[in-house]
């Protein structure tokens, strides 16, 4: 079963700082799904995927996957 | 109370000089250079001297440049003197917010994008080549110092006019070998705030986009004064620049590389080599930029933020996320003239120690 990752009305970076929380309770290939309506996310998701080396997805407005690529 | 040890705010005091020329200006330069009285010829001289003075060490002609006391004005008058109504604004995505602003109360404007490191897509100009209107063109970027390839951009940006803004770059970039009006701000050489210079390049088609009477093409209320701690702060600034340059390039260096490989999981927005030798932009992963400035404030050391926490609209900035940089846990980093390696050890020190601390 996904993950589901509610951060609606928080303001950045805590959505960030829950995903890098939460990606650690997961194996790689597994996912997160993450609601978010901080202007920030988008961006700063898609850094942290470089960063960390996770994949993102935009699902609709507000609504990301996060998928664990790798082991930690 | 908080004793600042550090100042890497994009602000710095007057040198010991230009506050030494402000004072006297003040007691000689009080009437309106306009005026036939005695102490208007006095105030005209010295505004001719001024002049003279922030033309030459600016490149330009002195006919060619008018002072602004509202630098923030400076982007209009620089960029809506040049724009038609029925013509097009080519602007960037990392623009200040008074071009965007400029774009928004323009019928036709339109956005082109940077790569990774904050370089304008050239081909993304080339497309407005045939058109007739202007090229708002930054040479440098003061959130990230990020310098422009604006020789190159020029000559793939075709019939567009050129509105050249030095606002950050100041004379560390030199002028294009073509523009039509160029925006320079007395803070980027250390001078005083409230100063804008606006070159208008001889044959410019440059009309005064405000309402006005008689012909002059600015206000002409400007500050003498303070003209004159800029054109003083000026020559000073040109006096020493080439060798601190290369020395805050080297500070830089140190500043990025120690922090990068002691700090895990940190963005640096665009490469030192393509940047000006004094800005750094850093973005902590899993910290809040307020905090972090807090922390920072505590330890003595003054530094901005491009983070949406610290804004006033609570708005990431739009040149991080344009580059695709991390834009929460920001800090921008300024290196001033005079600025010691020691400084910059004890910095990074404090850097270490806030970001960990916000991390736990």
């Amino acid at each position: 079963m996904m993950k589901e990752l509610n951060c609606l009305g928080m303001r950045c970076p805590l959505p960030i700082i829950a995903v890098g929380r939460e990606i650690k309770n997961i194996f790689a290939g597994e996912s997160i799904h993450l609601l978010s309506d901080d202007p920030a996310t988008e961006i700063d998701l898609r850094a942290w995927a470089r960063m960390t080396g996770n994949q993102i997805e935009v699902k609709g407005p507000n609504e990301f996957l996060v998928t664990k690529s790798k082991v930690d | 109370m908080v004793h600042i040890t550090g100042n890497f705010l994009a602000e710095s005091p007057l040198s010991p000089k230009a506050r030494e020329a402000l004072a006297d200006a003040i007691d000689q330069g009080w009437s309106d250079p306009r005026k036939l009285a005695h102490s208007a010829a006095k105030a005209r001289i010295l505004q001719e001297g001024a002049l003279a003075s922030l033309a030459q060490n600016l490149g330009v002609r002195t006919e060619e440049i008018e002072i602004l006391g509202e630098p923030a004005l400076g982007h209009f008058y620089s960029i809506g003197g040049l724009l038609r109504p029925e013509e097009t604004l080519v602007y960037s995505s990392v623009d200040r917010k008074e071009v965007f602003a400029i774009a928004r109360g323009h019928q036709s404007s339109a956005e082109v994008g940077v790569d990774s490191s904050g370089q304008i897509k050239g081909q993304d100009v080339q497309k407005f080549a045939r058109s007739q209107g202007v090229l708002a063109l930054q040479a440098a970027n003061g959130e990230t110092g990020v310098i422009q390839d604006i020789e190159a951009l020029i000559a793939q940006s075709g019939d567009l006019r050129i509105a050249a803004d030095f606002s950050s770059a100041g004379t560390r970039v030199p002028l294009p070998s073509r523009w039509d009006s160029a925006f320079f701000d007395a803070r980027s050489w250390q001078g005083p705030q409230g100063i804008g210079i606006l070159a208008i390049r001889n044959g410019a088609s440059w009309r005064n986009p405000l309402p006005h009477l008689g012909n002059t093409r600015t206000p002409q209320s400007v500050s003498l004064p303070l003209t004159i701690a800029a054109a003083v702060a000026l020559e000073e600034w040109r006096a020493s620049d080439q060798v601190e340059s290369v020395r805050l390039r080297a500070l830089s260096k140190e500043l990025r590389d120690e922090v990068s490989a002691s700090i895990e999981n940190c963005d640096i927005a665009g490469k030192l080599e393509d940047s000006l030798p004094h800005i750094t932009s850093f973005s902590f992963l899993y910290v809040q930029g307020e905090e972090l400035l807090r922390r920072l404030e505590l330890s003595g050391f003054a530094v901005d933020s491009g983070s949406a926490c610290t804004a006033e609209d609570l708005q990431p900035s739009h040149v991080l996320a344009a580059m695709g940089v991390l834009t929460h846990g920001n800090i921008r980093v300024t290196l001033h003239h005079g600025c010691t390696s020691a400084e910059v050890q004890s910095l990074v020190i404090a850097i270490k120690v806030a970001v960990a601390d916000l991390r736990a």
